[in-house]
């Protein structure tokens, strides 16, 4: 992060201004109650803001906010800067503006091109005195209070009534969306045919096409729930799981690695316990308030090892940018805020939100939220593998792994303790130049180079802690490091005369023997002299006491009082010398770290890579509550008022209660699923119907905020939240819902009477049609060469498209730090940050992958070979295949235009995929296959 | 004049379903047609709905000479008192401390380290470089040196994620996405932003062109260039398993059964479009091949250019320039190679030596071609290096005392063409080469003077994500103005 730029209005003065008049005062005086005289705005008007505009807007206008300040708005001025307001009522002279408008020497003065004319001041002046008058502008004044009573999706969500029931209305969603299309003189396009629908729905609930045998099956029911059997099968199979719970972790910005992390382990090994938490809440139909709750705090809701704990990968699974704690917040605040509620609230984490009402203040109430917990070091399991062989070599493996990271620390431990003792003197030499008094002279160090600035700093701090005290070690270091160079050496002898006569006194300076000796034996000239001197006399104590010891192991003490004394400056409570293990680990070199980083890395690529290792929940933990301060313009090195841990004022009221128990993360749970909260249902509502139509109902899906674009069926959607919650918040109740609606079972064919009207469909006058994405593109294409396999969770597999790996594409690695580019040319989310929803391109590099790529060159092989199989004569070959690739018969023109490509395709020795398999290979290609209708 | 929303460009990029809502929203002000009007205005591209690709060429925000972009990227920090910026003082103080304190910088620094390189002038300007650079040198008086350049810290990733993508930590979108965002790119048979990097990838990998929030296809095509056959060069670009004659055949087969497919259902736009990108497709094979087969330039240049790797790729941004390639980026090599915290004078020596002919060669290259006028040149790394030596590290240097730190108080960019004041030396590093003290020039800055050559206010190249409209520069940068010609 930057440092900020220096800012004109940061001076002490200003923080003085803040102190006596606050924002809110202010308020109180300025916003008086009756009407401002007209006279007043006039003279506003033809005499003060044509100054504004000339000599501040350029700096502190709507382009630039120079220092935080805007000066286009009356709010502007009561807000200030960012350390207080500019004008304060009743006290002209203390105003910040009339200061800096004076030019008074050494302080900030404005315009910065040179002072206004007196007469200009003047005029600035009575206007500060008339209470600063603006006209009334709806927008630039709007407070919080006020957006939040007016934006929609702030509204409580009320359960409109139906509308009156339409002729052709079958379901709720038919009569608002039929009342909308009336309104406009449309209505809805005639149902789709059963292929189209089977086809349309599966895609949807599945991600992959149906089978012959599923159409035909629907095709010939001819009961009058047929769809109805339909939506329930559909729904009840898992393979619903695997392609729904993608939609969800496009919103939970998933990935199976860190984003760089330097030299560690870059790869997550548990994320993929995340993504079949979720797979399995679709499956299970979890009620979605019970999904938030265990996503953001299932460790407060379940029992230690639960495999709900899983669920937490929700606030873990993002990036680590570079282990920035505070963007990693950030990253959490913005996953929670736009994922679950639709706010930008990351918005507002340098500054008050510009357009939603959301204060800087809230930002930081859920910042200390996810401040207060912690990522515990150890993850708790959630399951066994399924092989116990597999897990005890696993286990074996992971002691002997995590065994050589103890060992070296341990080792590490003791050398640093080591280094710390023998190098006591050239720590002192370096703290001998860095005292102001002393010349930087070259150092010439008794070690091979200069200590490392933290074995420096231990021996600073206790020299700084034994400073205040008469102390028998360090007493004489600390006189004479008051003492300038000039006056060293008298001051050394006047030192030693002192104990000279001291001798045998009872109130003589009580100073270490061997130290005092060592002066008088060779009086230092200089600080750095004294530091060598200190140093040698410990390493003579220290050379004592190894002696000993190797004689005498468990000798306690140097028998000598003097040698003992500087002993246990070495070696005793409170020495810079004994360090406990996390202290020792800041205090190691490069090399130490590099090689911890290294031994680290082979342990957790161990739980990568090993089939034994059992599944763990990257889970947070409450850590110690603590509130955070608002940090201005969102710099940690100014930290501002601390704001208490609690929800977000706009959805919470101006009567909300801060959180008390722990983090808070169970209650910030609590209200964002709580029934008067009117975003999440929303907001969640308008995810399932994006999905299902392609777009949702409105537009922009985690924005629900003043820039979002508003629903364009407010009641139908207002009705569909309310039905979720009253439905115990199933997702499934919403989707059959939806499915069973006319709307959703309409053709997609084109009207023009209608797009004349609508040109963008979003009232729904026909069914978009849909081109398939990424995940429904691979697993279609494996399914129709029977290929697919469908088992359900674990370990993420490596490289997507080599055709070897079969399994369902919600299970391919998301690398976030090289995401490979087939997954980018098809449009894949964002892997950086919750994505609400995906691009939707056409682009060449597409077209080259189904044309020339090996994965799908080897299924229409494959397809190829069964259609050859299953028939005698070219037709029926040709009809096997197409009954693979699109679940029907092929046309007579179909068949004609296939066989005449397979008479006239050509077989030289180049050719090394025959025509059958070309052909299998144009039919994957089709638009037909890439579309849902 | 405007760059796209996203709400425009999504619009644009759910494309309209049918040629008749394409005319309609054509005939309602959204564009007369096609995104290169929902772009800018003014434009001349008559598009049929299959031309309605995010990668349609537009124009900028204003007439601007700098059409394309070469970013000559020297990864791991080269040496600026070494190259570009001479400083005698060095020499008068080598092996002894400098007078003023060293500043902090990634790792401990002792003495003055004079440079091992002979520095001449060149040119009218009479601009000095070092032999490092001679080749390149003959160009000075078309070189705009800026010898001011600071970055934020002395580390190489979040300075790489600086350099490349305006933040050092948050994740953001490349400069090449942005540019390629807001122009698209003249030859739809290539892509429109390539970066090529010998032998694997630089550090922090594939971010360095990512498009991040931006749409996926404005993300950088990675190249390695240690391979020379076309279809290790880009992904999925040729088939082995059929000629030429018999592919097209199968796509008539394809377009054939498409054709028939739209057509019962009104020409759909989104379906017209798809089945156009299969004849792009069709022929960036056929272009790409040629794009990248550098034997098929005239011995006199490949000669020129020299034998290297970076030679070689450097040959092929001239080639893909030519085509109408928006963006190329050239690193040196995997990893960090310039990063030269020991054995400098061998390794700069060696590094420039790789690169420095070819460099030259393609100046005059891009110049007899007329093409440096359009074709904005930028040359530097992350950072530059101290002037001071680096003191051993334990696992660090080899306990060699023969090398420099990383620096981002103060190093050297040079750019050329495109409109930019050649022959001209921009600000100046103190008398040792610490820190920019004069007329400083912070990487924003140097974006936003890029994107002015280019033909965009930094300011107005937006998209709106997760409810802020974000730029490239973030809420900083200004356009150095005495860089431009």
């Amino acid at each position: 992060m930057l440092p900020p730029r220096r800012r004109r209005f940061d001076s002490p003065q200003t923080l003085i201004v803040f102190c006596i008049g606050t924002l809110a005062v202010l308020g109180g005086i300025l916003r008086a109650a009756e009407p401002v005289p007209a006279e007043h705005l006039e003279f506003f008007e033809k005499q003060v803001r044509p100054l504004l505009v000339q000599h501040c807007q350029e700096c502190h206008g709507s382009k630039k906010q120079e220092a935080g300040l805007r000066l286009d708005s009356r709010r502007g001025f009561l807000k200030g800067t960012d350390s207080g307001p500019l004008i304060i009522a009743g006290n002209v002279d203390g105003s910040r503006l009339m200061q800096v408008l004076g030019y008074l020497p050494n302080e900030t003065q404005m315009p910065p091109k040179g002072k206004l004319p007196a007469e200009q001041i003047a005029l600035i002046r009575k206007w500060v005195e008339l209470g600063a008058p603006w006209p009334e502008d709806p927008v630039g004044n709007a407070s919080l209070e006020d957006a939040a009573k007016i934006h929609w999706a702030f509204q409580p969500i009320k359960r409109p009534a139906l509308p009156a029931a339409h002729s052709d209305g079958r379901t709720p969603v038919d009569a608002f969306i039929q009342s909308a299309l009336g309104a406009k003189g449309l209505k809805l396009s005639e149902p789709a045919d059963r292929y189209t629908f089977i086809r349309r729905v599966t895609l949807d609930l599945w991600g992959i096409p149906p089978t012959i045998e599923d159409v035909r099956e629907y095709e010939s029911d001819a009961s009058p729930d047929a769809t109805e059997k339909l939506l329930d099968r559909l729904l009840a199979s898992p393979l619903y799981g695997q392609r729904w719970a993608r939609h969800w972790l496009d919103v939970a910005r998933y990935a199976d690695s860190k984003g760089y992390v330097f030299t560690a382990e870059p790869r997550y090994p548990y994320s993929y316990t995340y993504r079949d938490y979720v797979v399995d809440a679709f499956n299970v139909d979890k009620p979605f308030d019970e999904f938030v709750i265990e996503q953001l705090a299932a460790d407060s809701v379940v029992e230690a090892n639960d495999p709900r704990l899983a669920a937490m990968g929700f606030l873990t699974v993002g990036r680590r940018y570079l282990n920035n704690n505070h963007d990693i917040i950030d990253d959490r605040i913005d996953v929670v805020s736009r994922g679950l509620l639709g706010l930008t609230v990351g918005c507002a984490r340098c500054h008050d939100h510009k357009f939603d009402p959301v204060p800087t203040e809230d930002y930081y109430s859920l910042f200390g939220i996810f401040a207060s917990s912690t990522e515990p070091e150890e993850l708790p399991i959630i399951g066994s593998p399924k092989e116990a062989a597999a897990y005890a070599e696993f286990q074996k493996e992971l002691a002997i792994r995590e065994k050589a990271v103890t060992d070296y620390e341990a080792e590490s431990l003791a050398k640093v303790m080591d280094e710390l003792r023998s190098r006591s003197g050239d720590c002192l030499l370096v703290i001998a130049r860095d005292n102001q008094n002393w010349l930087k002279l070259p150092a010439v160090f008794a070690g091979k180079n200069e200590p490392r600035r933290q074995l420096v700093d231990r021996w600073k701090g206790y020299l700084e802690r034994t400073a205040k005290e008469e102390h028998r070690v360090f007493a004489p270091w600390h006189q004479l490091s008051k003492v300038l160079p000039d006056d060293f050496p008298a001051h050394v002898t006047k030192l030693i005369d002192r104990w000279k006569s001291d001798e045998g006194k009872t109130d003589a300076d009580k100073i270490n023997l061997l130290i005092r000796n060592s002066i008088m034996g060779m009086p230092p000239k200089s600080l750095p002299e004294l530091a060598r001197l200190y140093g040698d006399t410990f390493n003579q104590v220290v050379g004592q006491w190894d002696a000993l010891r190797k004689q005498t192991p468990d000798a306690k003490s140097l028998p000598d009082a003097a040698a003992e004394e500087l002993r246990l400056v070495l070696y005793g409570e409170g020495s810079p010398a004994v360090v406990a293990m996390d202290e020792a680990r800041r205090l190691v070199g490069r090399d130490v770290r590099d090689k911890v980083t290294e031994l680290k890395r082979k342990v957790d690529n161990l739980k990568v890579t090993s089939p034994g290792a059992p599944p763990r929940a990257m889970v947070m933990r409450d850590g110690s509550p603590q509130n955070s301060p608002v940090l201005i313009r969102g710099n940690p090195g100014r930290p501002g008022k601390q704001v208490p841990r609690q929800f977000l004022q706009v959805v919470a009221g101006p009567d909300r209660k801060p959180y008390s128990k722990g983090s808070g993360r169970l209650e910030l749970a609590q209200s964002i699923v709580d029934r008067k909260n009117p975003l999440t249902s929303r907001v969640i509502t308008n995810r399932i119907w994006q999905h299902h139509f392609g777009t949702g109902l409105v537009p922009t899906p985690s924005d629900f905020g003043t820039r979002g674009l508003p629903p364009s069926n407010p009641e139908l959607l207002d009705w569909l939240s309310s039905q979720l919650m009253d439905g115990s918040w199933s997702l499934k109740r919403m989707h059959r819902l939806v499915l069973s609606s006319a709307v959703y079972r309409q053709s997609s064919k084109e009207n023009a009477q209608a797009r004349a009207i609508d040109p963008e469909n979003r009232l729904l006058w026909r069914m978009p049609r849909l081109r398939i994405d990424f995940e429904e593109m691979r697993d279609s294409i494996l399914a129709v060469s029977d290929r697919l396999d469908f088992s359900l969770g674990g370990r993420p597999f490596d490289d997507v498209m080599n055709s070897k790996n079969t399994r369902r594409t919600i299970y391919a690695m998301v690398n976030r730090n090289d995401l490979p580019g087939v997954f980018r040319a098809f449009d894949f989310a964002d892997v950086d940050a919750s994505a609400p929803d995906r691009p939707s391109t056409t682009v060449p590099q597409q077209a080259l992958f189904a044309m020339n790529s090996p994965f799908v060159i080897e299924q229409a092989r494959r397809i190829s070979a069964e259609g050859q199989r299953s028939a005698t004569d070219d037709a029926g070959r040709l009809a096997a295949i197409y009954r693979k690739v699109f679940a029907r018969e092929p046309s007579s023109e179909e068949r004609e235009i296939g066989l005449r490509y397979l008479r006239e395709a050509l077989t030289t020795p180049t050719e090394k995929q025959s025509p059958w398999d070309r052909l299998a290979q144009a039919l994957l290609l089709t638009n037909e296959f890439w579309f849902a209708d | 004049m405007s760059i796209p929303t996203t709400r425009e460009l999504r619009q644009h990029l759910s494309l309209p379903s049918t040629r008749r809502e394409f005319l309609n929203r054509a005939g309602t002000g959204l564009g007369s047609l096609g995104l290169a009007s929902l772009l800018g205005q003014g434009s001349q591209i008559h598009a049929a709905p299959g031309d309605l690709s995010p990668m349609t060429p537009r124009p900028a925000q204003f007439a601007a000479k700098a059409k394309h972009v070469i970013h000559i990227f020297l990864n791991g920090g080269p040496s600026h008192v070494d190259t570009f910026d001479p400083k005698p003082s060095l020499t008068k103080y080598n092996g002894q401390a400098l007078p003023t304190t060293n500043l902090p910088t990634e790792r401990k620094t002792g003495a003055a380290l004079a440079s091992p390189f002979k520095f001449a002038k060149y040119g009218e300007s009479g601009i000095e470089v070092s032999e490092l650079f001679q080749h390149t040198a003959r160009h000075i008086d078309d070189i705009c040196v800026i010898r001011s350049m600071r970055a934020e810290v002395p580390n190489h990733e979040p300075s790489l994620m600086l350099m490349n993508c305006g933040d050092g930590r948050l994740p953001r979108p490349s400069f090449g996405s942005w540019v390629t965002y807001g122009m698209g790119t003249e030859n739809q048979n290539l892509p429109g932003f390539i970066a090529m990097c010998p032998n694997g990838l630089p550090i922090t990998g594939a971010q360095n062109w990512r498009s991040s929030f931006l749409p996926g296809v404005y993300q950088g095509t990675y190249i390695d260039t240690r391979h020379k056959q076309i279809e290790k060069l880009i992904e999925n670009i040729r088939n082995d398993q059929i000629g030429s004659g018999e592919q097209r055949r199968q796509l008539n087969l394809l377009q054939e059964l498409n054709r028939r497919h739209a057509d019962q259902r009104s020409s759909d736009a989104a379906l017209e479009t798809r089945i156009h990108s299969f004849e792009l497709a069709y022929k960036m094979q056929m272009e790409a091949t040629d794009a990248f087969n550098i034997e098929q330039e005239p011995k006199h240049v490949l000669e020129a250019y020299g034998n290297s790797v970076q030679s070689r790729q450097l040959l092929i941004a001239r080639r893909l320039i030519e085509r109408g390639v928006r963006f190329v980026q050239l690193w040196h090599g995997e990893g960090q190679p310039w990063d030269n915290h020991d054995d400098l004078e061998v390794n700069h020596r060696r590094l420039a030596g790789e690169c420095d002919r070819a460099i030259g060669a393609l100046l005059t290259d891009l110049k007899e071609r007329g093409l440096l006028d359009e074709t904005l040149v930028l040359w530097g790394g992350e950072f530059g290096r101290t002037p001071v030596v680096e003191l051993p590290t334990p696992g660090a240097n080899a306990g060699k005392i023969n090398g420099r730190d990383h620096n981002h108080h103060g190093f050297t960019c040079w750019l050329a063409g495109g409109g930019v004041k050649g022959g001209y030396v921009h600000g100046a590093t103190d008398e040792f080469g610490f820190k920019a003290v004069e007329k400083p020039v912070g990487v924003h800055d140097l974006h936003a003077t890029m994107l002015h050559l280019l033909g965009f206010d930094h300011e107005k190249l937006t998209y709106r994500y997760a409810g802020r409209d974000f730029r490239l520069t973030d809420i900083h940068g200004e356009v150095v103005k005495e860089l431009l010609s």
